[in-house]
């Protein structure tokens, strides 16, 4: 009888109008989204292979290391494109030095802010707002609507049980539906090496565990819609309450975690961190400056050799200051990072009572485009500082840039000219996005909880039925 | 039409069937009926004297209180699933799926009902004999008048071919040349020996049709006549007799005027 109601459901679901329509509409969102995806890629490709064009092409106008300014950039990857996260919220460039606070700024949205108001339509947006309404509207009527019509009388006249009605419905519309998804998902993964992307093996896979994420979202919509429709006598009612619930779920419960832990877990803001900063920097270079009034040399020292002194005094100067400060930005750095991540992570446990933000965790996660990917770039970025300084010291004698610098030039015109730098000397900066099992290991909480979400709601939706009044 | 006695043991029993909601109100009162095959029990009554709810019981829609609904000696409450291979279901107002075509909706609930071994051309005959137009088979449900669903209700029912069937008000709403059809369609599956319990508001058809016809009222069996007994009867005056007292104005009106249809 399984099977009967499971082919019943199915069939049902693809000769309705209702799946004709969703189904045109899913194709045009999903494949868009997937070709949207691709051309900002292309985009974010293109801008980033001419900023460090331009990078190189300003070291190699210089002659000297000491007056490079080098920026590393976050390189764009495909699935960031397809599952944005919070890859257009962060900074992109960092100029890089070789010690103090690194700090990333040019943000996509930054540069776009059309952008930051009405967002991309990415992978996530799709299956986190749209088909969970879709799942909605296909079963919210699923059970209160036949025992109107009378055909579920009609099926119970016969030798039925509850069990296998109930089993055959929710696995024959999720099925149907499901089709309707993976049609369009397919076409979308298609359209990527056509229109030029190349995925590696381990970004198919991520992708992959993206759309399993995306069909168990969808899913668990489906059996909580057949649940309430198994526990309200009218249509209209269920439709009612399933809105207020996806209202919740999506809307309200991911907003709602973050203005709790706010309020929970009290975090200083960047801009009072930064003022602290320039305080202690100010208030030490306010300490020194007695110091630099108080240089002097032996009056015999000859006047070219009071220049490089100077130059020493002010760099072994500068040096122990940006020790202090280092020191002192590291500890409010480590507070203000120790602070700001349990709140986070009090926010995410929060929000993690919504299976939209559980979804949203899972596949930013499999993007490369979770909270995590500020972190690791930042990580990423301070571990490339001590090459780059260990480079510099190298190359100018000095791992000190900035600050105060005495140069000087030789007018005798018979020095030769010099080499202009080679930007291939430079070590390279390295993402490191993490492999395929890590990345998948850090969504088994998630995956875990998408299960779970989906095993209650079924199972809700079996219990209601069983005790549902057939008349 | 079958007068002689039968032996046979009943297909459809109801055994001093109660029904007390929990609001306290007594749909059915001990009630005791017996449908042998080859007969057409009538169930008449006003609305809420019993009818449907009698036939909710025999299809485990409805726990009863006390007593027992049997079909072919199986308590349908008891063992729902088995006793349920033995009956078939038309609905007053038969809905069928109405994304699928007549013949989709037949083969689903022909198999729903035990029934995988029919061909097409075994749908196409029970939907031709009940008098569907054969353009019709292939059209999809929601183009389908009433009338239209009440025949693919009964072309299921005949397919089924369960030894006893529930009909709940199956002629009303429909215009009388249907109402004759479905009552002709009736009188062949008693002739085939089927043991048919039939709820309906309409006096004169079953007059015509049934070998017994019961009276409820407020859930108890007030009266049970043969076919015989009821030969020259007045039914509505019959029928007005017993349900004095009890019936609102309105349908003694309708009674009265002879318009219950």
């Amino acid at each position: 009888m399984f099977k009967l109601i499971f082919a019943k459901e199915l069939k049902e679901i693809i000769q309705s109008s209702r799946f004709t329509i969703s189904f045109a509409v899913c194709s045009v969102l999903i494949i868009l989204s997937f070709y949207m995806g691709a051309q900002n890629y292309l985009a974010s490709l293109a801008q980033y292979e001419a900023a460090v064009q331009e990078n190189n092409n300003q070291i190699a106008a210089n002659t000297d290391w000491q007056f490079v300014n080098h920026s590393i950039m976050l390189p764009p990857q495909p699935l960031m494109a397809l599952v944005n996260g919070v890859s257009n919220d962060i900074g992109r460039n960092i100029e890089m030095r070789s010690q103090g606070e690194l700090r990333a700024e040019n943000t996509r949205f930054n540069d776009e802010p059309i952008f930051a108001i009405f967002r991309f339509m990415d992978l996530e947006f799709i299956f986190g707002i749209i088909l969970s309404l879709f799942a909605i509207i296909f079963a919210y009527d699923a059970i209160n609507g036949e025992k109107i019509s009378g055909t579920l009388k009609l099926c119970f006249a016969n030798p039925l049980s509850r069990a296998s009605f109930i089993s055959g419905k929710l696995a024959g519309s999720f099925l149907g539906l499901s089709i309707a998804l993976l049609i369009p998902m397919l076409i979308g993964c298609a359209l990527l090496p056509l229109l030029g992307i190349q995925l590696t093996g381990e970004e198919w896979i991520r992708l992959g565990l993206i759309l399993i994420a995306g069909l168990a979202y969808f899913g668990l919509f489906l059996a909580l819609a057949i649940g309430i429709s198994a526990i309200t006598s009218k249509p209209s009612n269920s439709f009612l309450l399933c809105l207020v619930i996806w209202i919740f779920a999506v809307l309200i419960i991911p907003r709602g975690s973050v203005l709790i832990s706010g309020r929970i877990a009290d975090v200083p803001n960047v801009d009072q961190i930064t003022a602290e900063k320039n305080r202690y920097r100010a208030q030490l270079f306010a300490e020194d400056r007695p110091k630099m009034a108080d240089f002097s040399v032996d009056p015999q020292t000859e006047p070219m050799d009071v220049f490089p002194l100077f130059s020493e005094f002010m760099n072994e100067l500068g040096t122990a200051r940006q020790e202090k400060i280092d020191v002192f930005n590291a500890r409010l750095n480590e507070e203000f990072t120790n602070k700001r991540r349990r709140q986070e992570q009090l926010a995410l446990s929060i929000s993690r009572v919504s299976p939209t933000s559980v979804f949203t965790l899972a596949t930013t996660e499999l993007a490369g485009t979770s909270l995590r990917l500020q972190n690791q770039y930042m990580d990423d970025a301070y571990e490339y500082q001590n090459t780059y300084a260990s480079f510099m010291e190298e190359e100018t004698g000095s791992a000190n840039s900035g600050g105060f610098r005495m140069i000087v030039i030789d007018t005798d015109g018979n020095q030769e000219e010099p080499d202009p730098l080679d930007p291939n000397d430079l070590p390279q900066f390295q993402f490191n996005q993490g492999s395929v099992a890590t990345i998948a290991g850090n969504t088994l909480l998630d995956f875990g909880l998408l299960f779970i979400f989906n095993l209650v709601f079924f199972g809700g939706a079996f219990a209601a039925f069983l005790k549902y009044d057939l008349r | 039409m079958t007068t002689e006695p039968i032996q046979a043991a009943p297909l459809l029993e109801a055994r001093n069937l109660t029904k007390v909601y929990e609001d306290g109100v007594k749909a059915l009162d001990n009630l005791n009926l017996k449908v042998l095959p080859g007969e057409i029990f009538a169930m008449l009554g006003g609305n809420g004297a019993g009818k449907t709810t009698t036939i909710n019981t025999f299809l485990d829609f409805i726990q009863p209180t006390s007593g027992s609904a049997l079909i072919n000696s199986i308590d349908a409450n008891q063992e729902p699933l088995e006793a349920k291979k033995y009956v078939s279901f038309v609905s007053e107002n038969v809905q069928l799926y109405p994304n699928f075509t007549a013949m989709q909706n037949v083969d689903f609930f022909v198999r729903l009902g035990g029934q995988s071994n029919y061909e097409r051309a075994d749908y196409e005959h029970a939907l031709i004999r009940v008098g569907l137009q054969r353009e019709a088979f292939d059209k999809k449900l929601k183009d389908f008048s009433k009338g239209m669903r009440q025949k693919c209700g009964i072309a299921i029912a005949i397919l089924k071919d369960a030894p006893a069937i529930l009909l709940d008000e199956p002629t009303s709403g429909l215009d009388p040349k249907a109402g004759k059809e479905f009552t002709r369609l009736v009188g062949e599956l008693r002739d085939e020996g089927k043991a048919i319990l039939m709820s309906t508001h309409d006096i004169f058809r079953a007059k015509e049709i049934a070998d017994y016809v019961g009276i409820l009222n407020n859930g108890v069996l007030v009266a049970q006549k043969t076919y015989e007994e009821l030969r020259g009867v007045n039914l509505e005056e019959l029928y007005v007799e017993y349900m004095a007292g009890y019936m609102d104005e309105t349908l003694e009106s309708a009674v009265l005027t002879n318009d219950l249809d």
